[in-house]
């Protein structure tokens, strides 16, 4: 089994000049469906790459792909699947270009063994046993890459700065966006708190348009907020709550009768010059 | 009918957008008002949080179940945690063990109509469902 193995590996290495022509059709023609041309080049690049490594491999006669001797290939399979990742291909792109390898290794393995039938069997079992143990290593990387890249962009969703915009004299605005959980509503307390005190400011509009759930965890902390900048002598006007969610919110039993809140940030912006007892006429006036 | 079910396995905060988004979405399809959509995705979020913040996550089953007069949307969360000791009191306004304000399962309850709890130490099971009238 072993010796055959070998034979085999060294049937394909010694026909590697074949195999990347063939390669080199069948990747042509995988851009071509994929309406990519410009990305043959690139791909026959590191097809070639890879081809190399492959083939090193099996001349050092670690033909099981389970062996530890062949981790190079699959290291080189996993760093080109998170390219193309990274890339924006689809699974099943990423899988076809792999599996492209085993079309263009089963005719040359074919062609190796006319001759010798009773191992032509084994011969193919052999190489497709190669190449799948490369794609299913393709597609777990594939797939690393692409979770590694949804739990960066949330992280970095998360991590979005909380803006506290000065939109008139004593007057800050806060629009809030994504989900609040406790770390973020921290944040929002701290900068709001931190601004309210900077600007002086006497009323703080908190926008919760871009909030997409509020439930009881969201209301706690809007609670704790309008408490705390009540504290410096500020007052809180919840704007953006839409109609659902307002609908939502009386289901909710949530005390929300301390909190000035408003339909529309035009509106909480007229409630909050009524508090500080201006109006935009007045101070166009005044600037006048 | 249409029957569609959709299962969320909750781990982290994250976890507790893509169940109500679920939720908002198989809603939606089965032809649930926006008003009954947000509350629909609003609950989710109060039970998936419960499991996440007292078992350290757990299981969000989705289900939607069409026939020619009614749809109901029905959600399950489960979980592996220490179990509710007192299911009345913690369905109690009010109550709450981690400094919360106490109001999510009875939220539920009134946003969707209905909730049922099955609890011991190891397996807690939440359902609650809401039809709509076609």
């Amino acid at each position: 089994m072993t010796t055959l193995a070998a034979t085999i590996a060294a049937t394909i290495a010694d026909r590697e000049a074949e195999i990347r022509e063939a390669w080199f059709e069948q990747i042509e023609a995988l851009a071509g469906r994929m309406e990519l041309p410009h990305l043959a080049q690139s791909l026959r690049a590191e097809a070639a790459d890879f081809l190399v490594a492959f083939i090193g491999a099996l001349r050092s006669g670690e033909s099981d792909l389970q062996d530890d001797g062949l981790a190079v290939v699959l290291r080189k399979a996993a760093e080109i699947s998170a390219a193309r990742a990274r890339d924006g291909f689809t699974p099943s792109e990423t899988a076809a270009f792999v599996m492209s390898l085993k079309d263009a290794l089963l005719p040359v393995v074919i062609a190796a063994y006319r001759t010798a039938p009773a191992e032509l069997g084994e011969a193919i079992t052999g190489a497709n046993r190669m190449v799948d143990a490369l794609a299913v290593e393709t597609f777990a990387s594939y797939t690393r890459t692409r979770e590694e890249i949804i739990e960066r962009q949330s992280r970095s969703i998360l991590d979005l700065s909380t803006p506290t915009l000065r939109i008139w004299n004593g007057i800050l605005l806060m629009p809030l966006v994504g989900i609040i959980d406790t770390q973020r509503a921290q944040q929002v307390m701290e900068a709001m708190l931190t601004a309210i005190t900077r600007e002086e400011a006497r009323v703080a509009i908190l926008d919760v348009t871009g909030v997409p759930v509020i439930d009881t965890r969201v209301c706690l902390h809007l609670t704790r907020t309008v408490a705390a900048a009540r504290l410096l002598g500020a007052r809180v006007v919840v704007t953006g709550i839409s109609p659902d969610a307002a609908q939502t919110l009386v289901k909710l039993d949530v005390d929300l009768s301390g909190m000035i809140t408003r339909g529309s940030l035009r509106a909480g912006l007229a409630e909050a010059l009524r508090l500080i007892g201006s109006s935009v006429g007045a101070l166009v006036r005044e600037a006048s | 009918m249409c029957d569609r079910q959709v299962e969320k396995t909750i781990r982290l905060q994250e976890d507790i957008i893509g169940a109500r988004q679920a939720g908002r979405d198989l809603a939606r399809a089965a032809g649930f008002g926006t008003v009954d959509q947000t509350r629909i995705a609003t609950a989710i979020s109060e039970l998936v949080r419960n499991a996440l913040l007292h078992a350290g996550g757990g299981l969000c089953r989705i289900a939607v179940e069409t026939t020619e007069a009614s749809a109901t949307l029905q959600v399950t969360v489960s979980d592996d945690g220490p179990g509710i000791p007192d299911i009345a009191l913690a369905m109690q306004p009010g109550h709450s063990t981690t400094r919360g304000l106490g109001l999510g399962l009875s939220a539920v309850r009134s946003l969707m109509g209905g909730l049922s709890i099955e609890s011991r130490p190891g397996r807690t099971t939440v359902v609650t469902s809401m039809t709509r009238r076609r």
